[in-house]
């Protein structure tokens, strides 16, 4: 549609509005009934989704952060990204009603802005709760560049911000709002009410400065659709009903029990609520400020300079440089039983604690500016008897209560447990230490619902500094990491990181098969290799058939070679060596 | 429908948008468009009855649930408010006749009542429902007396004998018997329980006029279920039915229903207030006429009326919950008998009716949110539980002779399909082949672990003695044989079960110690593992690592089933009757052949014999088997096609199957095999000094008969047969032997006595044994030189099978002759290759 007659950006509620309108016919005698439009769009997400992707209305549109949150206006269009960490269910609301002759749409909105009649004369439409957090360790460098002036938002917003106090304004004359529901940039001045309304801004007190949590309500959408702990992009109406607030004060017993769910609890001046229009799944390239698109033999040349990068890092220990970069590209990639296949965990063994430390900082330096979702776990006695590893379910709160472990997929989280002392383990450490342990192993990780406990599949990289092999994590490689020297590493330039962020991201997601001819080989190799010592067994041959897979997606490659086989086999029998 | 969080019923909504609404929902919700008239007026003679009225029938019952617009009882409640209506309205006037026996029917005189937004007729309800009560029969119950009472009379009568305030309803017999009526229920639950509770209150003062308790109906069962996840606006107003877990109570909330005031002033006592749309209001002026006073009025609360309410929360069962997702969790209003009914960690089934009330956004504001909440007001609740079971305690057995009933139950249905499984002929095969299907071989082995999952039957005696019935099994072995593999699985398939590693395990302790290894800097979890394994297995990884004091104390586990801690001058004995399952290494890295059982592990004999069964994973070098594990892992990594698993049962039905048979099946021995245990074990006796063995054998001891007759009870249990037959006998003698055959030793030699099972077989097998030992002495002579290069036992086969033509000849026959061979120190078995010497 050439010039859309309203702005999505600024009203889009208004947008809704009139395509709720149109498609139900208002204006004509037949008015179709808003029953056909349960669960189902009547057009207003076609419209949203032509002005963000077609007019590529989606760079304007603010992202929604505690920064953002000063001065993005409600009832504006906003994007949120972030994690699905919990599900509240679903709610029910009063999709259409109707007002007089007219049928009118609550869809995207909180609070009805006309009477409503009465039951024959609504709808009850439904849609989902979720409940979002920024994702968990996210690395600065994800975060997009603010490029939105605050001016240009402005400039809006306080015409807006007026609409909005308007809008709560429980004596507005109805007629008053009907107009403000059209789009009418009428840019007279109240501002006795603008500044009354930014001091009902300033109510907004974040207990997180840098963690803005969101309530993100989804329509019609399918529920396997949206998964725990997924990360999404979600672009949709803003509201901070600061009406809600008064809820608490409601003294009726039976209603405050039925309340005493986790909205009490997520007071709308704490958590913004999204009303969601459309959602994407976002995939590490989202994060990229650019995308570069890459030559095969590039590949090999990035794979170099990582190479090269990770090296230095390490103290020039060129193998735990090797098993590194395979470390970096593991995920699972499918699930037989109980093993997860594809996934490598490293475990640095022969560090003391001043030497962890060392490398720590420098590998987390480097793994934040390479990965978008970085945790760092310093095992302790006193860590593990406190933290909170596994998600577990409040049911006071009616809430899960985020454990470090609820991550979404593609973590990386470092394991430093040179620091772990003799001592005893209260339950709680019991408990964390088999979370560690089941994680590490069978990539899951236990929910706690206090009455049962549910298994939910992560995928996460784990990566162990230890003295000695670690028992309690026990990982898949044990390399003993052989520095040779302390040489600090230049900080590597902005495009080169960005290349080597595109190459982690791409390079793991390559689809990997089998030559029959190299199957035979690799299955004659594991046989030689067990009639040779039969200590190793199956555990040891699928992590070579994992490195392998490693290996040659590292270069690039999507079939695995009788060369990048032999390497598996080198470096095998460089770590073995090392072992002795 | 006298439901108090849905006041607006009797009120005239309009005037209250901001009240909590019940009745949003198209038509279903709205009979109290109708109703309400009647309601009202039957508040007010309710009131009147509040003041005890010696009144035969519907008023006493009025009085008993007082406030038919207010009460605490919901919907479920509605025979309150009907009722009322119907019977209790002289003063009304509406052409309510006073109390009789047929008084409900004249509501429907005045006009053709119909359900509000539909065409169902009141009257035809009650009629059907009237049949229903007293016509039902179940279908046995036709065939024999067609001229007596049906259930629900018969029902009716009980109630009244036991002063009852309920009858349920079976919804299946509703529908069996009308399912006309059986929808209109479903479908408009307010009404048509609210004529079902008046047709009910009919009966009832027909058979005792002088009755003055309410009766009321609870449906329960319903046809279909639903999934909580699948409640949707849809359901609104409708009756459902859910499983769940609950999982919060509310403490009991007394509501009131009516309240009486008195004057300060003249001490003058209100007639009873009744709730009205979810408040109490009070008077503003006394009303005794020489009084008047303004805004005297105080509650006085102990004559006031309360009723019991909870909130209770239900969540869904874990194995609804699609991949990905939270549980989800619904509300639940219960009241009066329903009142704690079910307590957190109980696995539910209800049955209600599906509300939802709008929220007000403030107690002030009229505005109405656009939203709604919702929830289920309880008619039926039943613990169902028998998941329960399995997520927690599926080992849960025996209890020595004294066994408590549970009241746990497994689904019908799937106790049927259990049962079904049970009789085919292979099942006990099908178990060991879903037995860690991952793992291939080692049959035996999983046949003996099988038997160690379903356990044989504790024994007390009145005397006090107790005999364990769980099995203990080790498995000595050469490291990368997937023993622990087994461990895990047999782990992960007892929920109960412990997993822990004999390196650092301190076997009793109760906590949990990190332990640092001074020179390696290897970091070791100790936990107590057997205390907390109590009634289930304990796998012990790395047996033979344990420390010798921890070790000790398995002494008193495996036979005792108790752990004893000394601490601090106390002696506290804690009950561990777990099953052990055991792996251990060779002490050598690798089994040495040549040494005893005894001195490969490195355990001591008192220990060892307390093992059922002790099975030797020997890694045979075969490249067969090896190249079977290379292509399963190639094909693992490389393709997306699942390994197709034909005829394997899941872990959840293996599950379910096990505890089912732990739980329910206790296995006697029949008089046939009692005397072939007898038997077998004489003759096990007696091989210990058989003619022709020249050497010593452990023979069989007392402890050997116990093992075999758990492992015949527990090969019973498998069939979920309640006799040990015969075959069971056979088979655990099999078991037995085929364990020893491998661990059986000969301490003279340290060699696996391979005599042993010579003597096992018959004369016939013997002499071809002989033959084959006579045979292969002959090649070894003729090829093998004296000190010379050593050949492989495969090359000997092969000899062995051109010289004897006919005979079949096994490698197994080949390796028994070559290891006598061995003992008699003319050759020397290395691995795979023989070597003469």
């Amino acid at each position: 549609m050439g010039g859309p007659p309203y702005d999505c950006m600024a009203n889009p509620l208004g947008a809704v509005r009139l395509t709720f309108e149109k498609a139900i016919g208002s204006g004509s005698l037949t008015q179709t009934h808003p029953l056909a439009f349960d669960g189902k769009d009547w057009g207003a997400l076609d419209l949203f989704r032509h002005f963000l992707f077609q007019e590529s209305g989606l760079s304007q549109v603010p992202i929604l952060n505690s920064k953002t949150m000063r001065w993005v206006q409600p009832n504006s269009l906003v994007r949120y990204r972030g994690m699905i960490q919990d599900m509240l269910g679903n709610e029910f609301y009063v999709g259409a009603y109707k007002d007089g002759n007219l049928w009118r749409t609550n869809k995207f909105m909180d609070v009805s802005q006309y009477p409503m009649g009465t039951p024959p004369d609504m709808c009850v439409w439904e849609r989902r709760l979720l409940y979002c957090v920024p994702v968990p360790g996210q690395s600065s460098w994800t975060e997009p560049s603010c490029e939105m002036e605050p001016n240009r938002g402005m400039d809006w917003s306080s015409q807006n911000r007026e609409k909005r106090r308007r809008m709560d304004d429980e004596d507005a004359d109805p007629l008053d709002l009907r107009e403000d529901g059209f789009p009418s940039p009428s840019p007279e001045s109240r501002d006795s009410k603008t500044a009354s309304s930014s001091s009902s801004m300033s109510t907004f007190q974040y207990v997180d400065k840098d963690n803005l949590p969101c309530l993100v309500k989804i329509y019609d959408s399918p529920e396997s659709e949206l998964k725990l702990n997924d990360v999404f992009e979600f672009i949709g109406v803003l509201t901070v009903d600061s009406e809600l607030a008064v809820e608490k004060d409601d003294n009726d017993e039976l209603s405050n029990s039925f309340y005493d769910d986790a909205l009490v609890h997520l007071p709308p001046n704490k958590v913004p609520r999204l009303h969601c229009l459309v959602h994407r799944k976002l995939a590490v390239h989202d994060f990229l400020q650019s995308s570069p698109i890459m030559e095969p033999h590039l590949v090999k040349g990035i794979r170099e300079a990582l190479f090269r990068h990770l090296t230095t890092v390490l103290g020039n220990d060129e193998v735990a440089a090797h098993f590194m970069l395979l470390h970096l590209l593991s995920k699972v990639h499918a699930r037989v039983d109980d093993v997860a296949v594809g996934k490598l965990s490293l475990n640095l063994m022969g560090l003391s604690k001043e030497s962890a430390t060392v490398f720590g900082t420098r590998l987390s330096q480097a793994f934040k500016s390479l990965l978008p979702f970085t945790h760092f776990i310093p095992l302790t006695l006193e860590y593990l008897n406190t933290a909170s590893l596994a998600p577990k379910k409040d049911y006071q709160e009616n809430r899960l209560i985020p454990g470090v472990l609820q991550l979404p997929e593609g973590s990386h989280i470092m394991v430093d447990e040179t620091q772990l002392e003799s001592g005893s383990l209260s339950s709680i450490g019991i408990e964390n230490t088999k979370s560690l342990k089941n994680l590490m192993e069978f990539q899951k990780v236990e929910y706690d619902f206090q009455y049962y406990k549910m298994e939910m599949a992560a995928d996460v990289q784990l990566l162990i500094f230890s003295e000695g092999k670690s028992n309690i994590v026990p990982a898949d490689v044990v390399v003993p990491f052989q520095p040779s020297s302390l040489e600090s590493f230049e900080i590597p330039v902005a495009e080169a990181l960005e290349a080597w962020r595109w190459y982690l991201a791409t390079v793991r997601l390559l689809p990997h098969s089998i030559g029959s001819e190299m199957q035979k080989v690799v299955e004659d190799d594991l046989v030689a290799a067990r009639q040779a010592d039969r200590s190793l067994g199956s555990r040891d041959f699928s992590r070579w058939l994992t490195m392998a897979r490693l290996v040659s997606s590292s270069f690039g490659e999507t079939c695995l070679s009788l060369e990048h086989w032999q390497m598996v086999k080198e470096l095998e029998r460089l770590r073995r060596e090392r072992l002795k | 429908m006298a439901s108090d969080s849905s006041p607006a019923n009797f009120n005239n909504g309009p005037s209250s948008p901001g009240d909590s609404f019940s009745t949003p929902i198209a038509n279903s919700s709205s009979p109290a468009h109708r109703r309400r008239r009647g309601r009202r007026q039957a508040s007010i003679p309710s009131s009147a009855a509040a003041t005890p009225s010696p009144n035969p029938s519907r008023f006493a019952n009025s009085s008993s649930t007082p406030t038919p617009s207010r009460s605490t009882r919901r919907g479920r409640r509605p025979a309150t408010s009907p009722t009322p209506a119907a019977a209790a309205t002289p003063s009304s006037t509406d052409d309510f006749p006073p109390p009789s026996s047929d008084g409900g029917d004249d509501m429907e005189e005045a006009t053709p009542t119909f359900v509000w937004g539909t065409n169902i007729s009141v009257q035809d309800v009650k009629n059907a429902i009237q049949m229903f009560i007293k016509h039902f029969r179940e279908t046995h119950e036709l065939r024999n007396d067609v001229y007596g009472e049906g259930k629900y009379m018969r029902l009716i009568h009980r109630v009244l004998e036991i002063e009852g305030e309920w009858i349920d309803v079976d919804a299946h017999d509703v529908f069996n018997y009308d399912s006309d009526l059986y929808n209109k229920m479903v479908r408009y639950p307010l009404e048509v329980l609210a004529i079902f509770d008046i047709v009910l209150m009919d009966i009832v003062s027909l058979i005792n006029p002088l009755f003055d308790k309410h009766v009321q109906v609870r449906i329960h069962n319903l046809k279909s279920s639903t999934s909580m996840r699948n409640l949707n606006p849809s359901d609104i107003e409708k009756m459902v039915s859910l499983k769940g877990m609950v999982i919060r109570c509310s403490s009991i909330i007394p509501e009131i229903r009516e309240a009486v005031f008195r004057c300060i002033v003249c001490g003058y006592h209100s007639d009873p207030v009744v709730v009205d749309r979810g408040r109490i209001t009070e008077p503003t002026t006394c009303s005794n006429q020489e009084c008047l006073a303004k805004n005297s009025m105080t509650l006085v609360h102990n004559r006031c009326r309360f009723a019991d309410k909870q909130i209770v929360r239900l969540q869904e069962t874990p194995d609804e919950i699609p991949e990905g997702g939270t549980p989800h969790t619904v509300s639940l209003l219960m009241h009066d008998k329903l009142v704690d009914a079910g307590k957190p960690g109980d696995r539910v089934e209800i049955t209600g009716i599906y509300r939802a009330m709008s929220v007000r956004v403030g107690p002030t504001q009229r505005t109405v949110k656009s939203l709604f909440k919702t929830y289920i007001d309880c008619l039926h609740i039943e613990k169902t539980d028998k998941s329960r079971m399995m997520s927690e305690d599926p080992m849960e057995v025996d209890k020595g002779s004294q066994r408590v009933e549970d009241d746990v139950q497994f689904d019908e249905d799937k106790v049927e399909e259990l049962k079904e499984l049970s009789k085919q002929p292979d099942i006990y095969e099908r178990l060991t082949r879903s037995l860690a299907p991952n793992i291939w071989e080692l049959d035996d082995i999983k046949k003996g672990l099988l038997c160690q999952l379903f356990g044989g039957n504790a024994l007390k005696l009145p005397s006090g003695a107790s005999f364990r019935g769980d099995i203990n099994i080790l498995l000595v072995g050469d490291p990368g044989t997937s023993k622990s593999q087994l461990l895990q699985y047999i782990h992960k398939l007892a929920p109960r079960g412990i997993y822990t590693s004999g390196r650092g395990s301190s076997a009793v302790g109760l906590t949990a110690y990190v332990t640092k290894d001074p020179e390696t800097g290897e970091t070791v979890l100790e936990s107590g593992a057997l205390v907390l394994s109590d009634r289930g297995i304990c796998c012990i990884d790395e047996f033979d690592k344990m420390s010798d004091n921890a070790r000790s104390m398995l002494h008193e586990v495996m036979e005792q089933q108790t752990v004893s801690i000394a601490k601090a001058g106390i002696i506290a004995s804690l009950n561990a009757r777990t099953s052990v399952l055991a792996c251990a290494n060779p002490s050598g890295s690798r089994y040495n052949p040549r040494l005893s059982v005894i001195d490969n592990i490195h355990l001591p004999p008192t220990l060892l014999s307390r093992f059922d069964l002790i099975y030797l994973v020997l890694d045979k070098a075969d490249e067969q088997t090896d190249r079977r594990l290379a292509k399963h892992i190639v094909s693992l990594h490389f393709e997306d096609t699942q390994i197709a698993e034909q005829d394997v049962l899941d872990l959840a039905t293996l599950t379910a199957y096990v505890s089912y048979a732990r739980k329910n099946i206790h296995p006697q021995l029949s008089d046939e095999a009692a005397e072939e245990l007898t038997r077998g074990y004489v003759e096990m006796r007696k091989r210990g000094n058989f003619p022709g063995s020249s050497k010593k054998v452990i023979t069989a001891t007392p402890r050997q008969i116990e093992s075999l007759i758990r492992l015949s009870e527990a090969l019973a249990r498998i069939r979920f047969s309640e006799w040990v037959e015969m075959r069971d006998v056979t088979e655990a003698f099999r078991l037995l032997e085929v364990a020893m055959q491998q661990s059986a030793t000969d301490h003279s030699t340290g060699t696996i006595d391979m005599d042993l099972i010579t003597t096992g077989v018959s004369a016939s097998e013997r002499m071809r044994r002989e033959n084959v030992l006579a045979a292969t002495r002959n090649i070894i002579m003729e090829k093998i030189q004296l000190g010379g290069p050593s050949v492989r036992l495969l090359e000997l086969l092969d000899e062995l099978k051109k010289q004897s033509s006919g005979s079949e000849i096994h490698l197994h026959d080949l390796r028994n002759a070559v290891a006598t061979l061995a003992s008699e120190g003319f050759v020397v078995l290395q691995g795979d290759s023989v070597k003469r010497i």
